[in-house]
């Protein structure tokens, strides 16, 4: 037992807590802009969740990860490929895309699923995985749920599980002389789609900026994401209203902030709760606590992405590994383009920041990660 | 056999520390470098400016009697940040419709009609940060229970703003004017400034004429609202590290003294009732304005805050035209008080004064037949005994003598066929003459005939110049500081002296002369006199009848033009009219 205390990742899981905690005291100032009683409680909801969450956590932790990999990794696969299926066929339609399935998310349960899968496939040491259908199944396992949360639709989401699964591809060598080209192939795809963009919005010419679009692979609401990423200025009250909106709170919250509390911009309603508590809750907490604030939450996010990193390695099972990179890209994957897109260095994309943002499925599925992850660290062999 | 290095992973903690340099770096330029800019953001997306107009002077009269200042009107108001609701905007509407409804029944007073839902609404879509006007200018005694019910009707307050009104009514109605609305104001500030205060100019009389001195200037404070442009609640605003923030104090405007003598005024209005017409009273030494009057007037009061579209048609349709200025705006022909003009013109162009013509009743000429007001004729005339007898044939062979050049030269010299200069508006030039020409016309000019228009204050000037000797004067309503200089003269009339005082003379035979035809006017008054009757025909037999008359005779300290259409004659019908104004200034003789 003091051996297991020992090994527990304590960095690891005090940060987290830390950043739920955080997470509660924010959404509850987030709440308080409007007098809706859900709204209100919602601070309370997320912390129900965080104590739920907390149960799966310990008991994925104190599991053997590798039974759990074995057992449950499959099944829990096919289940989210499932239920992504069955969003599309029966979700409710809000904002624009299906995503809610009853009462969750069906794309962030999918998220660990297709870490572990990748793990799963990747990580047995005795089989080689250099081969190109070694490298086809891997794209398999990452493009089937991507794509049905594509067609949801939820881009963001669809791309922010394309890091964990490549990162994962990689540090497993599958099949290298094929990927590595691959991705640098789709970098320079990515950066000339948004070349494009930019040519087709300073061009003078209207026939040039229409025949562009038209062979850009983009819908019209992202042309207009990318739009207002490439120049925010041009439409403060349109598109570029949500950035311009975040930019000011987090601007506004200079050094120290004005106050756990007391965020101007969501009281006057321009960081309206809708998303203040949910994508942009950065910006309610870095107005409020201002740069230290923010600094303090980067700070807990590094310590908790350096933890699980350093117990991928000092895990010694290349399962155990994988799973830790892709969990841990994942979290710093949600954290990245969640805070960069809310001071403008990335294009608007709905990503929630973890542990902090008001979001059940995502919660639940964090912490059933992280738990995998401590699994990892209490189960590691002990050199002797 | 290990796939997964450790280096791997380090490589992996690499990109992830180079992504939080990334990011630490975007937060400190956003956060520290930049925070200026986004805090002012912050400030001007969220405050709207608000002007706070000055209030307005006050107009007096040249003894200080108030013709028109600014009084507090009190209005209960209500804050629409007080009802808002969850859900959709309707439902906030009805909370204030709620309200509402409850308030008119503690107080007891009727929901004023035109506060529909509709109206409500289109205040919070519009206007949402400033207060609605529920009720307008209550009494005290609402007021009171209002403030005895307050803490129960949260949202509604007592507000006072200023609003013009006129404490005597139609007097020197024409004189001080009206206000509007002005829908321009606010344009001087940017496009983000709310309506809320009524802003007036003047829009007619000294009101609008002097206007910039009247108004003052507006100031504005930036006052902080929601993003759907709601007053902060209050607990918000605890938190709010701006607030109300003055950006210029208002001004306010001055008050103006004006010339007119109230009692003057009044006896001028009092002889102009029942009737149409225009009376100017001035003091010919500096061409101040004692009184101007025109008549049928209207009451300025109806104006505050808007007149009402329908009452605007009735004025504007009325065949008395009530908001027409008759003395500056007026158009007439001048009759026999032109002839004075012809005299010194005659006399200017050295034709013999004395020089005797013997009146038949007719004057011919050509075709024309120009008859005296005496068909029998009026025997022997000369210059003198022409003005007093007012003979149309010995003023139209002076016409056909001189020439209209002559005659018209000498009546621009006098102020015709121009504006006089007062410090109003509008004011017509008039015109001495149109075409077509016909033969005769110079005569029919001579006697004030022919195709001259002239206002009354362009009358009143040439009378008020007769009097003093030949200084024209421009007229002004803007009483001069007690130790500002006298106003010098536009010009001097080119006339002889004794020419001038020949015509004098003349005129006041009109009143003091045996057949003078303007007796009425100076009859018993303290002083002596000089006049001279008018009867315009103006066509279909109906008349236009004119006085002009100066007092005292030597010294003159009033001139007086009056004209009253649809009259019977100058002597009939206007002299005992001036002569109550006389009578007013001078005082009469016990019999």
């Amino acid at each position: 037992m003091l051996k297991q205390l020992l090994k527990f990742n304590w960095l690891s899981f005090l940060s987290m807590v830390a950043l739920m905690a955080i997470g509660v005291v924010f959404i509850k100032s987030a709440g308080e802009a409007r007098n809706i009683a859900a709204l209100q409680d919602a601070w309370r909801m997320h912390a129900a969740t965080a104590l739920f969450g907390l149960i799966i956590y310990f008991t994925l932790a104190f599991a053997d990860y590798r039974k759990i990999l074995d057992l449950c990794s499959t099944p829990y696969f096919l289940v989210s490929l499932i239920l992504l299926v069955a969003v599309l066929a029966f979700g409710s339609k809000i904002y624009g895309g299906k995503r809610w399935l009853l009462f969750f998310q069906p794309s962030e349960v999918a998220k660990p699923a297709v870490i572990f899968m990748i793990a799963k496939v990747f990580g047995r040491a005795d089989k080689p995985t250099n081969g190109l259908l070694d490298l086809l199944y891997g794209l398999a396992i990452l493009g089937l749920p991507a794509m049905l949360i594509l067609a949801e639709p939820d881009l963001g989401t669809a791309l922010a599980l394309v890091p964990a699964a490549l990162v994962m591809m990689l540090a497993a060598r599958v099949c290298l002389r094929v990927l590595v080209p691959f991705l640098l192939g789709c970098v320079l795809v990515a950066g000339g789609i948004l070349g494009a963009v930019h040519v087709a919005e300073t061009s003078p010419d209207p026939a040039t900026k229409e025949r562009i679009y038209r062979y850009l692979p983009l819908k019209e609401h992202q042309q207009a994401r990318l739009r207002t990423f490439l120049n925010p200025e041009a439409d403060p009250y349109g598109g570029g209203w949500n950035l311009r909106q975040a930019k000011i709170s987090i601007g506004s919250g200079s050094l120290t902030g004005k106050g756990i509390g007391k965020g101007e911009q969501k009281f006057l309603g321009y960081l309206p709760p809708s998303v203040s508590m949910n994508d942009f809750i950065f910006c309610v907490l870095a107005e409020e606590t201002g740069f230290a604030g923010a600094m303090t939450v980067l700070g807990l996010f590094l310590v908790l992405l350096l933890s699980g990193f350093w117990t991928a390695v000092r895990s010694d099972d290349d399962r155990g590994r994988l799973v830790a990179i892709g969990v841990m890209t994942l979290v710093f994957v949600h954290v990245y383009i969640n805070i960069a897109m809310s001071i403008g260095l990335m294009p608007i994309t709905g990503l929630p920041l973890p542990f902090i943002s008001a979001g059940k499925t995502f919660l639940v599925i964090l912490l059933a990660s992280l738990g995998v992850v401590q699994s990892i660290s209490l189960h590691r062999e002990e050199e002797t | 056999m290990r796939k997964v290095s450790a280096w791997s992973i380090v490589a992996l903690v690499a990109v992830v520390l180079l992504g939080f340099a990334e990011l630490t770096h975007a937060l400190y330029r956003v956060q520290v470098e930049d925070v200026a800019e986004f805090k002012q953001n912050l400030t001007q997306q969220a405050t709207r400016r608000m002007r706070k107009p000055g209030i307005r002077g006050r107009i007096l009269d040249a003894r200080g009697g108030v013709l028109a200042e600014s009084r507090a009107r009190r209005d209960i108001v209500c804050d629409m940040s007080a009802f808002l609701s969850n859900g959709g905007i309707s439902n906030t509407v009805a909370a204030a419709d709620r309200e509402i409804a409850r308030l008119s029944g503690a107080l007891g007073i009727d929901r004023p009609a035109n506060l529909t839902s509709g109206r409500i609404m289109r205040h919070i879509r519009t206007a949402s940060a400033v207060p609605l006007c529920v009720w307008r200018d209550l009494g005290e005694e609402t007021l009171a229970r209002f403030a005895e019910r307050a803490a129960q009707f949260p949202g509604f307050s007592i507000e006072a703003h200023a609003e013009r009104i006129y404490p005597r009514g139609t007097f020197a109605a024409h004189v001080v004017g009206y206000t509007g609305r002005d829908r321009t104001a606010a344009d001087a500030d940017s496009a983000r400034t709310l309506a809320y205060e009524l802003e007036m100019k003047g829009r007619a009389g000294v009101e609008a004429f002097y206007n910039d001195y009247l108004a003052g200037v507006a100031g504005a404070v930036r006052i902080p609202v929601d993003a759907r442009g709601f007053k902060p609640r209050a607990a918000v605003k605890e938190n709010m590290t701006f607030g109300e923030t003055p950006e210029r104090e208002a001004q306010h405007g001055l008050d103006l003294t004006l010339t007119i003598d109230p009692d003057i005024q009044a006896v001028a209005e009092r002889q102009l009732e029942g009737v149409r017409g225009a009376c100017v009273v001035l003091d010919p030494r500096d061409g101040a304005v004692l009184a101007l009057a025109s008549a049928p007037t209207f009451n300025p009061n109806e104006f505050v805050p808007f007149l009402p579209a329908q009452r605007y048609e009735e004025l504007v349709k009325d065949p008395g035209h009530p908001l027409l200025n008759r003395a500056t705006a007026g158009l007439y022909a001048p009759g026999s008080t032109f002839k004075p003009v012809t005299a010194l013109a005659a006399l200017q162009a050295g034709i013999n004064p004395d020089e005797e013509y013997e009146c038949t009743g007719v004057y011919k000429l050509g075709d024309m037949r120009l008859h005296c007001w005496n068909r029998w004729g009026q025997g022997t005339m000369n210059l003198r005994r022409a003005l007093e007898q007012s003979c149309n044939p010995y003023f139209a062979r002076l016409g056909y003598l001189l020439g209209t050049n002559s005659i018209y030269r000498m009546a621009r010299e006098l102020g015709f066929e121009a504006k006089t200069g007062i410090d109003y508006a509008p004011e017509y030039a008039g015109a001495l003459t149109a075409p077509p020409f016909y033969p005769g016309l110079t005569c029919q000019s001579a006697i004030g005939q022919g195709r001259l228009q002239v206002t009354p204050l362009q009358v009143a000037v040439m009378c008020a110049t007769l009097a003093n000797g030949g200084k024209v004067f421009a007229p002004y309503l803007k009483k001069r500081a007690e130790n500002a200089p006298r106003p010098e003269p536009v010009r001097t009339l080119k006339c002889a002296p004794e020419d001038i005082e020949r015509v004098r003379a003349g005129m006041r035979d009109v009143v003091e002369g045996a057949k003078g035809t303007g007796k009425a006017i100076g009859a018993r008054i303290r002083v002596p006199c000089a006049g001279k009757t008018g009867t315009a025909q103006i066509g279909g037999g109906e008349k236009d009848t004119w006085i002009i008359a100066f007092a005292p005779y030597d010294e003159p300290t009033v001139a007086i033009s009056m004209v009253v259409e649809r009259g019977d004659s100058g002597g009939k019908t206007v002299a005992p009219r001036v002569h109550a104004i006389l009578a007013a200034v001078f005082g009469e003789v016990e019999e």
